[in-house]
């Protein structure tokens, strides 16, 4: 070595015994970036800076070709030349094996030697220049601890290759038999990407425990990562693995199907052809998407699973809707005025409001439908209006009764979780009639049922309403459907137990009872055909007279509507064609005297008009679910007790309107001729008859007062009148409901002359021509005005004889009991 | 770390080099049995005879020493190496004990014949 020194002084001078440590010479230091160097392992570098390349071009013209490496600290700003204070202290000593210059770049393979420190840097131009020692063996402090530490390092590469399976085994091989701890370490720093601080760290650990443990803590880590790694993509494989196995298996079967013929009536088949239908059905779009995952879960049950059956009905349900079909739209005003004409006679009113309704519908087709709630009797053609309107409009028909209805689940379906879950009525009518705009007509609205189970006043609240039916959610279906085109008609017996909220999304239309003079036209025109024809008679056969119509309105049926009317017309039919068809011959005629051969006696004998009423009695007129009736008040005094007692089952209402008569005469006494020692003095008993039925209502009040001025003053009520109206403290009278009924049934009594209040005048116009024009009625603003009208002019008659007239009268009824007590009343007065 | 195994081993499988070798490089070796004893073959060309050192330990025998270049000190610079330069070590092992032997060696063709005389 000495020959060669001459020129390349430094190097060649200070050619270092690198096996001693601790000898301070000087060094070529090539700084690294990103990457550390260990002893003993082997690496390829590109070095290209000019810098870099000039300390390795020295190295190379030295004998040893030595060159020391040390790493840039990672904050160093990449471009600029790093400087001394830039590196680190500790580096690795290494020697260039081999090199290959490619353009500007050197291509070297190095070797590590050693590890040195710098104790100084002596030149950084041309290249960095260093006084470094070479640093001592690395120390055994604890020779269990690294024994320990070396198994678990090992152990960690055994699990790492295993999975790394692209490493040719004599590369396992000569891993796993490297012995040397040290070699180990710095082979996994140079293998493994741990960053520049971990990789520094090993490289100046100064013992075999500390190079294990820090060895052994990234090998972990990257073990770590690894596992994940791998267990993510066994993952992802073995999902892939099942879908694919999945399908080997069902193609398989299917073939299995195939053999035994079975593959038409298969789950595939049966999806299939679900499939098919949705395909080609015509539907929103939410709809298909949602129809079509419950299609594809469907197509991977197997047909014995519970879930396949409820799918394909869910499904089917959903196919079968009509979701986008409606009824064309045929709107005739003058063609509905006629079908509504031959259909129901009279109901004038009512037409007209329909055929309002449906202009609107014909002149803005997009309009909200109206939702009509009929009001009235049973019998007086709520429904087949219903079905009439239908017709007119040229739509489907379809009703169904809310009558009893408790669940609000048979509304709105239950939930498909639920065994046996059906949709609810409405989805189940839209279904029945195949389109979405039919006329629906919600029955017996008035007696839906309510308990713990839910409410369906409340669901209908929904459905009802024209703002946000258009998204009414089923719960078996849980898909919107649009009701906003059904036409809603809802009917009702009365209107009271209709809750408030219901009562208010409906255009609310009132059907009073038919006249006699109606109910002979409606027989006449439909009920007597329709029965002639039903039971296979002709009407040369058969014919009715009007005179045994009217009989059988009066006497035979009691009733608003006509349904009675058309039974028992039914039952003389049959009658007659019971004979006809043991062959007797010839037409039979009915006429008021055969009526006792068909039907028996009579079943009713009306409340008539009384011909003549004792003082303290009045007639009066009170509303019914069946139309109206005439009942009458009698009053009586109780000489010697004091009070009001009051019988005939009354309610409190009408309890407390007799109270008020009572006090309205006591305070008035004077100015209606009334003794006061006479109302002081005797008691009053007030009963309405019949007894076993009961009654309340305010509209009693002016018949009460009525009765009980005639008791007092003496004076008869007119018995041609008949009174209604609810009375104040004050003495006004104010208006009731129900005037038409009660009117028509005081008509059909023999009443000629009405008192009633003049609020109600409107009321009026409502009352069939025929029978308006036999009646006189009086129109009261308080109760002066229903006593002058009521009562008949002073006779001037003594208390005692129309005490007499009275019993006399109570007599007349009949009833022997009443009799006797006013006949005890008279002893004593 | 699979990419930089593999990228490692890569490398290795170019290199020619077999694995990370202790210090340094290690020479092939030949070792033939001789009536007289055994002649060891050592390729270390380009390597000074006063650069060598050998060393007998019970059946070992071990040869270290440094292969300098001494081409490039004459002036101008490297173009390409391929040849290992710096120390290198080698440990050969025999049947029996070795101690004993005479020892002679000499340089043929840039190989280095070493004689242990048993016999």
């Amino acid at each position: 070595m000495a020959e060669n020194t001459e020129e390349k002084k430094p190097a060649a001078e200070t050619e270092p015994d690198v096996s001693v440590p601790g000898e301070p010479f000087e060094l070529t230091i090539l700084p690294l970036q990103n990457t550390t160097l260990f002893p003993q392992t082997v690496v390829p570098l590109a070095v290209g800076r000019r810098r870099s390349v000039s300390a390795v071009e020295f190295a190379l013209s030295s004998e040893e070709k030595l060159i020391g490496c040390i790493t840039v600290k990672t904050e160093d700003v990449e471009g600029n030349d790093a400087k001394p204070e830039d590196l680190h202290s500790v580096g690795t000593l290494v020697t260039i094996k081999r090199m290959m210059r490619a353009e500007d770049v050197m291509q070297l393979v190095v070797q590590g030697v050693d590890r040195f420190r710098v104790i100084e840097f002596t030149q950084s131009e041309p290249f960095l220049k260093a006084k470094v020692e070479i640093l001592p063996e690395l120390t055994v402090e604890n020779q269990d601890e690294v024994e320990a530490l070396k198994r678990n390092v090992r152990g960690l590469i055994q699990e790492a290759l295993a999975m790394l399976p692209q490493v040719p085994p004599e590369i396992r091989m000569s891993v796993m038999s490297q012995e040397d701890p040290v070699q180990l370490s710095y082979f996994l720093g140079s293998v493994l990407d741990l960053g520049e601080e971990n990789e520094q760290n090993m490289l100046e650990a100064s013992t075999v425990d500390d190079l294990l443990t820090l060895a052994h803590a990234s090998l972990a880590k990257e073990v770590e990562i690894m596992q994940i790694r791998t267990k993510i993509a066994t993952e992802a494989q073995s999902e892939m693995d099942k879908a694919q196995r999945d399908y080997v298996l069902r193609q398989q079967m299917k073939a299995i199907q195939k053999e035994l013929g079975e593959d038409d009536t298969g789950e595939r088949a049966e999806a299939e052809q679900l499939r098919e239908r949705l395909d080609q059905a015509d539907l929103p779009e939410y709809v298909r998407k949602e129809a079509e995952r419950e299609l594809r879960r469907m197509e991977q049950l197997p047909q014995s699973a519970p879930d396949f059956h409820v799918i394909r009905t869910y499904l089917e349900y959903v196919l079968e809707l009509p979701w986008k079909k409606s009824s064309p739209e045929k709107l005739d005003l003058e063609e509905a005025r006629k079908i509504l004409d031959e259909d129901h006679y009279g109901l004038e009113d009512v037409k007209e409001r329909i055929l309002e309704f449906l202009a609107v519908v014909k002149l803005r087709p997009d309009s909200k439908s109206p939702i009509i709630l009929f009001v009235g009797p049973p019998g007086v053609g709520k429904t087949s209006l219903g079905r009439s309107i239908a017709r007119a409009l040229g739509r489907e028909f379809e009703r169904f009764s809310l009558g009893g209805m408790r669940d609000e689940a048979e509304l709105r379906g239950h939930r498909r979780t639920y065994i046996g879950a059906m949709p609810g009525r409405i989805i189940q009518a839209l279904r029945r009639v195949g389109v979405n705009n039919p006329v629906m007509m919600l029955d017996e609205i008035d007696k839906l049922g309510n308990d713990y189970r839910g409410d369906p006043a409340s669901a209908l609240l929904e459905i009802l309403d024209p703002q946000q039916n258009n998204t009414f959610r089923d719960h078996y279906l849980d898909l919107p459907f649009d009701l906003s085109k059904v036409f809603f008609i809802a009917t009702a017996n009365q209107l009271a137990p209709i809750a408030m909220p219901l009562r208010d999304r409906m255009e609310i239309i009132g059907l009073a009872g038919y006249s006699d003079q109606e109910k002979l036209n409606i027989a006449k025109q439909y009920l007597i055909p329709r029965q002639v024809e039903e039971k296979g008679l002709s009407p040369e056969k058969l014919q009715i007279t009007d005179e045994a119509v009217n009989v059988i309105t009066s006497r035979y049926t009691r009733e608003a509507g006509v349904r009675q009317l058309e039974r028992t017309v039914g039952n003389i039919a049959r009658k007659v064609a019971f004979k006809v068809a043991i062959g007797e011959e010839g037409k039979f005629v009915i006429g008021p005297d055969e009526l006792r051969e068909y039907l028996g006696g009579p079943r009713f004998y009306p409340e008539q008009a009384r011909t003549d009423l004792a003082p303290g009695v009045a007639t009066g007129m009170a509303w019914t679910e069946m139309g109206g009736q005439v009942l009458f008040i009698e009053a009586t005094k109780l000489p010697g007790s004091s009070g009001l007692t009051l019988t005939g089952q009354l309610g409190d209402v009408m309890k407390e309107s007799a109270m008020a008569a009572r006090s309205y005469l006591w305070a008035h006494a004077d100015e209606l001729g009334i003794k006061v020692e006479d109302i002081k003095e005797n008691g009053v008993h007030l009963h309405v008859p019949a007894g076993a039925i009961p009654k309340d209502g305010p509209s009693a009040g002016v018949t009460m007062t009525s009765a009980l001025a005639s008791l007092y003053t003496g004076r008869k009520v007119r018995s041609d009148t008949a009174m209604t109206g609810e009375i104040t403290l004050s003495g006004l009278v104010f208006p009731v409901g129900g005037v038409k009924e009660k009117i028509l049934a005081a008509h059909r009594a023999g009443i000629r002359r009405i008192i009633m209040p003049a609020k109600n005048e409107a009321d009026v116009d409502e009352i069939p021509e025929d029978v308006r024009k036999d009646l006189e009625i009086v129109l009261a603003n308080d109760i002066s005005d229903v006593l002058d009208a009521a009562l008949e002019p002073d006779s001037a008659a003594p208390d005692k004889k129309s005490e007499e007239e009275y019993a006399a009268h109570a007599g007349e009824g009949g009833n022997s009991d009443q009799g006797s007590d006013r006949l005890v009343a008279k002893e004593e007065s | 770390m699979a990419k930089s195994l593999n990228r490692y081993f890569h490398f290795l499988e170019n290199s020619g080099e077999a694995k990370p070798s202790g210090r340094l490089w290690y020479p092939a070796a030949d070792i033939y049995k001789t009536p007289d004893g055994w002649l060891v073959k050592v390729e270390l060309a380009g390597v000074s005879a006063e650069d060598i050192e050998i060393d007998i330990q019970g059946n070992q025998l071990y040869i270290a020493g440094c292969r300098k270049d001494k081409t490039c000190a004459a002036g101008g610079s490297v173009q390409q190496l391929e040849i290992t330069y710096s120390r290198f070590e080698k440990s050969l092992e025999f049947p029996g004990s070795i101690e004993e032997a005479k020892l002679e060696h000499n340089f043929e063709d840039g190989l280095l014949m070493i004689f242990l005389k048993t016999g």
